[in-house]
């Protein structure tokens, strides 16, 4: 966190103070208070059978959210509005903002935070780290001889035919082993309140600047709910992927030198580039600071060249190499994939990792999970037919109209076809789409993906959410971030969170376990500790405290 | 008994103005099988490069190099010398059921798949069956091979690098490459996993040893019916002590001798030369 940021980010905060009443003087004694709940729970909302994970079906509110409740309830609705809107220009004012559909806008932020108890992220933490296990050891062996295929578990059409699996990856072996630096892993809650894996995004997951910086403006907004509760820090994601980074690079190299590659300022993830780069203190550069000569790779610096041992790029694999992929890319580095081959130079995440998160290869990875690590899957996917498969497309044509029909390289919500929403012209064309490209098409049941309250207006309602957890692999260990990026979308019964479709976010807490501190070391990132000091055991005990926020909540106690 | 043939392939780039970076890869390197053993094999540049070698996804050598130095042209010189086998026989270890079964179908499909070189046609889907009928699947390959070089007219400048299976079979005319692109299109319609080689041919047979003649960059096919063997469907000859082989693939996409990309002036291709001598 540099001063330049906190400069920017203390004035909506500084402004609220001075023009608003505190929440606690506001709330005390209001009647009407809890009016922002009603009629909340009313039985023809849309999608009554999604689990809420606030409230219980009979109104009572569930365990890890109690804490929350009370302090939201009492809360006038101009208040809540009054503090919304200073998130809103927190984000304006740091210029944090997605393109959608061409246009830049800020990424909605809602006030209601998402709330995990520490036994459910410990399950779900556990559940990440193996599926980040069996798809590392499954790329692994599909770029070298590819014994899961020999062995009759896989069929290698399911490789072969995927657009994403690079042949020019092959025998590309990275020094530590590592493949998926960054996995960003999409689960969503069932009717039941089943966490399920949506899908795993192991190129170039984005969105854990979300996840920071939705912490920050909450801290500097909320500073009294984080009093109330004991939620896991997410500030240091940035000391972990460096030191994933640097964990990654040829033992030969004492200091490995680590830069970020973008594409751009026109890229829209191009905020999290020069967040990440700023965090951790390296060089953030576009294809053309970058050139490799007898396959070493080098910076161009006012200072001359300058070797770069690893390249956290987050451009997609077809422009990354001129040589090897689309020769027409400008973006990329000509000759980086054999630099990376001969050993000079890691690229992080590895080419063609898009062969492990290909929707139909997604079907696959509970076999993966048995064949490389004989374990049952802690979580589960989402049941979902496979239309390459003779049998499973005949099922989906028949039922089609009750199915969500998704093209295996669709990402952003673009492609995704609700059948129940189909016109019968609409369904019609899905089966010709189906039956002319099987291979290109998975289908789902609908998941009545679960429910978080959230502001709409003056009112607080259930909106649907999904969670994308961020998972850091450093070679010994995974890390998992406590919580991750909540998506919620916005428009009433809609289904669909990405930030593409116009989505919003939430903050996610996870509560640090009530009992010893020996209970959380035992889920802990064993080996980092000593090298990363900011993820020691008192930092993901303590409270989301630094230094501005509590220099908040003193203001805020004068005001109240 | 084989020959011991060297082949010296030359070929590279002209550029209108000077070009100051350039990355290439080439794949000039033959390697040894039951079919041909190479004896020595080098790839060198001028102007001088530090060269990078590597095996690709097929197998490949592939030999890569960056230049930083001004220039306007570029040569690049593979030379090998390689002890070549007798004559290839067609496999007739497999049947029609078996090449239909899920197993095959799985283990080779990348070489049963159409690609843009390889396309698929209507005509030559109705060829296809008509050629396969009544035949084991070792005959219907040489079937396929004679019915491509009885169709075609070998010309070349009709066809260009980039041109498909199916523009081939449109226009009548072609060289090697699109021959084996045809044949591809033929065998892969029956179920008969085939693939492109690149090579080299040394044209005539009486050459005597220690002469040099002006060979050809060659492409032909291999069929695997029980296991691989090649045949050569733009001479209609079996793979012999004239082929040196150097590549397998998909199609030519896979084998290319030189791809390469610059920053500079507009490029021309230098003519390829390839000398073949008999050395035994």
């Amino acid at each position: 966190m540099t001063p330049v940021s906190r400069a920017v980010d203390r004035r909506p905060a500084r402004t609220r103070t001075e023009k608003e009443p505190g929440p606690e003087s506001n709330g005390a004694g209001h009647e009407g208070g809890s009016a922002l709940f009603d009629g909340y729970l009313e039985p023809d909302r849309p999608n009554p059978d999604a689990f809420d994970e606030m409230f219980n079906a009979d109104g009572s509110v569930r365990a890890p959210y109690r804490q929350l409740h009370d302090a939201i309830a009492p809360t006038a609705a101009a208040d809540l509005s009054a503090r919304s809107e200073a998130l809103d220009r927190a984000y304006m004012d740091q210029g944090i903002t997605f393109s959608l559909s061409g246009k830049e806008r800020p990424f909605p932020l809602d006030i209601v935070p998402r709330v995990i108890s520490a036994s459910e992220w410990s399950r779900l933490q556990r559940g990440i780290v193996q599926r980040v296990k069996a798809l590392e050891a499954f790329l692994a062996d599909v770029y070298n001889d590819a014994q899961i295929v020999r062995d009759g578990v896989l069929p290698r059409r399911l490789i072969t035919s995927c657009e994403h699996f690079k042949r020019s990856a092959h025998l590309l072996n990275p020094p530590n082993g590592v493949r998926i630096h960054v996995a960003g892993i999409d689960l969503v809650r069932d009717q039941e309140g089943t966490f399920r894996v949506l899908e795993d995004n192991l190129r170039n997951p984005s969105g854990v600047s979300y996840v920071m910086e939705n912490r920050r403006t909450m801290a500097r907004v909320f500073p009294d709910l984080f009093t109330r509760q004991r939620v896991r820090a997410v500030g240091d994601y940035s000391t972990h992927l460096l030191h994933a980074l640097r964990a990654a690079a040829a033992p030969n190299v004492a200091d490995p030198n680590v830069v970020v590659l973008t594409p751009g300022v026109y890229n829209s993830a191009y905020f999290e580039h020069s967040l990440l780069a700023r965090q951790m203190g390296v060089e953030l550069v576009e294809g053309r600071d970058l050139f490799c000569r007898d396959n070493l790779v080098y910076m161009r610096t006012t200072e001359g060249e300058q070797r770069v041992d690893v390249v956290y790029r987050r451009i997609d694999d077809d422009f990354l190499d001129p040589l090897q992929f689309k020769p027409t890319s400008v973006l990329g580095v000509a000759g980086i994939m054999n630099a990376a081959r001969a050993g000079n130079v890691v690229i992080a995440n590895a080419v063609g990792n898009g062969v492990g998160d290909d929707k139909l290869v997604y079907t696959y990875v509970p076999q993966m999970i048995k064949y490389y690590l004989d374990e049952k899957p802690i979580i589960p996917n989402v049941t979902t037919l496979r239309c390459w498969l003779d049998g499973e497309r005949e099922e989906v044509l028949d039922r089609l109209h009750e199915l969500v029909i998704k093209p295996v390289e669709g990402s952003g919500g673009y492609g995704i076809l609700f059948g129940p929403n189909c016109s019968a012209k609409e369904l019609q064309k899905a089966r010709k789409a189906i039956r002319d490209d099987p291979r290109g098409w998975i289908a789902q049941p609908v998941v009545q993906l679960s429910t978080v309250p959230t502001k709409v207006d003056d009112r607080l309602v259930p909106r649907h959410v999904d969670l994308r957890p961020f998972a850091v692999n450093d070679g010994e260990d995974v890390f998992v971030l406590p919580g991750g990026l909540t998506r919620v979308a916005l428009p009433k019964g809609s289904l669909v969170v990405n930030s593409s479709q116009g989505g919003g976010s939430k903050d996610t807490w996870v509560l640090a376990a009530s009992r010893a501190p020996e209970a959380e070391r035992e889920l802990g990132e064993r080996g980092i500790a000593s090298k990363a000091p900011v993820s020691g055991p008192a930092a993901e005990q303590g409270r989301e405290l630094t230094v501005d926020q509590q220099q908040q909540q003193q203001q805020q106690g004068r005001d109240a | 008994m084989g020959w011991r043939i060297r082949v010296v392939h030359e070929t590279g780039f002209k550029y209108s103005s000077p070009v100051l970076e350039t990355y290439n890869e080439v794949r000039l390197t033959p390697r040894s099988d039951q079919h041909q053993n190479v004896i020595v094999s080098r790839v060198e540049t001028v102007p001088a490069t530090r060269s990078y070698r590597y095996e690709d996804y097929w197998g490949t050598q592939v030999t890569a190099f960056d230049l930083h130095a001004p220039h306007t042209e570029l040569l690049v010189t593979g030379t090998s010398v390689v002890e070549t086998g007798d004559d290839s026989e067609p496999l007739r270890e497999t049947d029609w059921a078996e090449l239909a079964s899920e197993h095959i179908r799985d283990r080779y499909t990348e070489m049963l798949e159409f690609t843009d070189y390889v396309s698929r046609d209507p005509e030559l889907v109705r060829i296809a069956k008509g050629i396969r009928k009544d035949k084991e699947p070792a005959d219907a390959v040489l079937a396929a091979c004679e019915l491509v070089r009885d169709t075609m007219t070998y010309q070349s400048g009709t066809t260009g690098v980039s041109t498909s299976a199916t523009e081939a079979w449109q226009t009548g005319k072609g060289v090697c490459q699109d021959y084996a692109h045809l044949t591809l299109v033929l065998l892969r319609e029956m179920g008969i996993p085939a693939r492109y080689v690149s090579g080299y041919l040394l044209p005539r047979k009486d050459v005597a040893v220690g002469d040099t003649v002006s060979g050809q960059s060659h492409a032909w096919i291999e069929a695997r019916t029980g296991g691989w063997w090649g045949f050569d469907p733009t001479n209609g000859i079996p793979i012999g002590q004239r082929h040196v082989w150097v590549a397998v693939g998909r199609d030519y996409a896979d084998v290319s001798p030189l791809k390469g990309i610059y920053s500079g002036g507009t490029a021309e291709a230098l003519d390829v030369a390839v000398d073949m001598t008999r050395l035994a």
